[in-house]
């Protein structure tokens, strides 16, 4: 009998955050239905969103969300930054003002999360690259100066929307190795599901202390 | 936690936007923020007292605030669903689609509320269907015990 898709090991919560507008609903559909929500609406509140993923063979149950970007919601969903494994921060590669609040959106992740979580930078819309009002160049600087993973992707085409998701999962994953991440701590985004039900359980460790030989 | 009817405020949260509320109440100037951002803890407590208190206040800010109205209709959909007022919050999420239709938030929304009650339509029959078992079984050991005092 194979694992079925219920069986995780670890639970990563995400959010992502950024000004209204910048595509942060059509991310989370593209990665979760693998489908671009086309006349998005403005989201209320909060949205939320799960995939299991693999990383280095473990199945990890990614728990997303999606805040809203207008401004009357900023004060209630900046709680949601409490306990999260990783931040996506969104600009729009077309509008040149949704890149200039970038400080102050890290300004709040960096003052409400832990520093073990993993922020990575995402430039919306690289479809557009007509209408392109920030260069790559910039923006993989900045990423740079405040050591963010980046990437430029198309919630549209699907490009590097994977790619973001994931490489943000195996850095978390890379931090928990390493023992950066301390899986007790209360807020550290993470949870470890050892025995999950269902799950075939693992042979008993040989005791050594009854060995004869 | 699997959707957003699970989810749960901090007590710290609620604490926190109730003070700005009872604060501005004291002074007679309620904005429209404060309440909303209240309101929105409210309909997320564990208790169903505050739920129903959030309710009352999104109530009052959709009568009088019409810019904020679909905000205040989907909460007012997800403090009902989360007191079991499904229909309710039926009415909330309908009312709310005949202006946007292809809401996906929403739709997400209605599928939830749908699922809820088709399993504790489910698990209500199941507890009863146990009842029955166990008093059936009760009865079983009853004539079992008379039959062998005999």
């Amino acid at each position: 009998m194979t694992s079925g898709p219920y069986n995780y090991s670890y639970i990563f919560k995400y959010i992502i955050i950024g000004d209204m507008g910048v595509g942060k609903s059509c991310l989370l559909h593209q990665f979760t239905e693998k489908k671009f929500m086309a006349d998005c609406p403005h989201t209320i509140g909060v949205e939320f969103g799960t995939r299991i993923i693999e990383v280095a063979g473990q199945k990890i149950k990614l728990q997303i969300w999606d805040t809203a970007g207008q401004e009357r919601f900023r004060a209630v969903t900046r709680s949601y930054y409490r306990g999260a494994a990783g931040a996506l921060m969104v600009y729009d590669i077309t509008r040149r003002s949704t890149y200039n609040h970038l400080s102050s959106w890290l300004t709040d992740t960096r003052n409400l999360t832990n520093p073990s979580t993993v922020i990575f930078l995402i430039g919306n819309k690289s479809d557009l690259d007509g209408q392109r009002d920030v260069t790559y160049e910039e923006a993989k600087q900045f990423a740079d100066e405040n050591g963010l993973m980046f990437v430029e992707a198309s919630a549209k085409t699907g490009q590097n929307v994977e790619e973001a998701f994931l490489e943000t999962a195996k850095k978390i994953y890379q931090s928990i190795q390493d023992g950066r991440l301390d899986l007790n701590a209360a807020e550290s985004g993470v949870q470890h599901k050892p025995a999950a039900p269902g799950r075939p359980l693992a042979a008993p460790p040989a005791h050594r202390d009854n060995c004869a030989c | 936690m699997e959707d957003v009817l699970d989810e749960v405020v901090s007590s710290e949260d609620l604490q926190k936007f109730e003070q700005v509320f009872h604060e501005q109440l004291h002074k007679g100037n309620i904005t429209h923020k404060a309440q909303f951002e209240y309101a929105w803890c409210l309909v997320r407590s564990k208790y169903p007292t505050d739920i129903r208190k959030g309710i009352l206040l999104l109530k009052e800010l959709f009568n009088s605030h019409p810019d904020g109205k679909r905000d205040y209709l989907f909460y007012l959909a997800i403090g009902n669903a989360r007191i079991k007022e499904y229909n309710k919050a039926l009415h909330y999420v309908k009312a709310f689609l005949e202006i946007e239709p292809a809401n996906q938030q929403v739709l997400t929304l209605e599928r939830q509320i749908n699922k809820r009650m088709e399993k504790e339509g489910l698990l209500g029959m199941a507890v009863a269907g146990g009842a029955v078992l166990a008093i059936g079984g009760l009865v079983g050991l009853g004539i079992a015990l008379a039959s062998s005092k005999k």
